[in-house]
């Protein structure tokens, strides 16, 4: 039987110990019309790599709301340039979206992750939605609980110098 | 569903399939992530909402289960189409939808909207 290629993403095989681990990176300018096409590249990557429809169903919402967040806030400077980066380790899977927005909703996101901490994903995914009935007319504001509960991934927020930012969403994979 | 219904202005939405059914559901395929799908649909939505209560209908099923993905604007539009019929007292009609468990979304999306307005809306799978 011929040795396992290290690069073997067949579903379901056990990588060797010298296997590279599955990674995707893309960088790209903040435009509406690429987020379908990466969403779905995440999905095909999630399904093929690790053989769960179910995680890259996951991937899909996760990829989705964080690029929609990400292309709406992104400035208007050349270096606003989005990255995504996929990577699992072990029994993790981490979706990472850096971004340039504007000041105002670096803040407006760093005090409505504050308050998804203050509540389970479920919890927070409920209130979003009782929070949308409650304000007819305002924006649907159910992304970043949309990525924890149905994404199944916990948020967190870095913050570099010359204001970029990376949301990243980590969970089991 | 009568004639009255057939003559609704079904809006054209890329990726979105759009089917009236016989005698009065809505057939939903493919996905909705539009930045604003609220542009076609509202206005479709609310057409069939004025046109059930002018016909008291008892109940509108929405069919969901081939929608295979939505961003959460489009979500936002189904937990309008509940709320514009909360707000009537009695509610006017009952709002059903059918979902599929092929797809994870709509198990929690229409999970968390039943559990907020039982008065209004019915959730079921179709496999």
């Amino acid at each position: 039987m011929p040795a396992e290629e290290p690069n073997d993403v067949s579903p379901g095989t056990t990588p060797p110990k010298n296997a590279w681990k599955p990674m995707v990176f893309m960088r790209f300018r903040p435009a509406w019309a690429y987020i379908d096409g990466i969403r779905e590249f995440g999905r095909f990557f999630c399904e093929t790599t690790f053989g769960t429809p179910e995680l890259a169903q996951r991937a899909c919402v996760v990829i989705q709301e964080a690029l929609e967040n990400a292309v709406k806030y992104s400035n208007e400077s050349l270096e606003s340039e989005l990255e995504l980066l996929i990577q699992s380790d072990g029994d993790q899977i981490e979706f990472s979206v850096s971004s340039m927005p504007d000041a105002e909703h670096v803040q407006r996101l760093r005090s409505e992750l504050a308050q998804h901490r203050t509540l389970d994903p479920e919890q927070a995914y409920v209130a979003a939605f009782l929070r949308a009935s409650n304000e007819p007319g305002e924006s649907a504001r159910l992304g970043l609980a949309r990525i924890r509960y149905e994404g199944g991934v916990e948020l967190s927020l870095h913050e570099q110098e010359g204001g970029r930012v990376r949301v990243t969403a980590k969970g089991k994979l | 569903m009568n004639e009255d219904m057939v003559a609704l202005d079904v809006p054209r939405v890329d990726g979105l399939g759009i089917e009236l059914v016989l005698p009065a559901t809505i057939k939903l395929t493919g996905m909705i992530t539009r930045k604003d799908p609220s542009q076609e649909l509202t206005h479709f939505f609310r057409q069939v909402h004025t046109d059930a209560i002018a016909r008291h209908l008892s109940e509108v099923c929405v069919d969901v289960s081939g929608l295979s993905f939505v961003n959460s604007t489009a979500i936002r539009l189904f937990i309008d189409w509940a709320s514009w019929l909360r707000g009537g007292t009695p509610p006017s009609y009952k709002l059903r939808f059918l979902t599929s468990r092929r797809f994870t979304w709509q198990a929690t999306a229409f999970l968390a909207l039943q559990s907020l307005m039982k008065e209004v809306l019915v959730v079921d799978r179709m496999d």
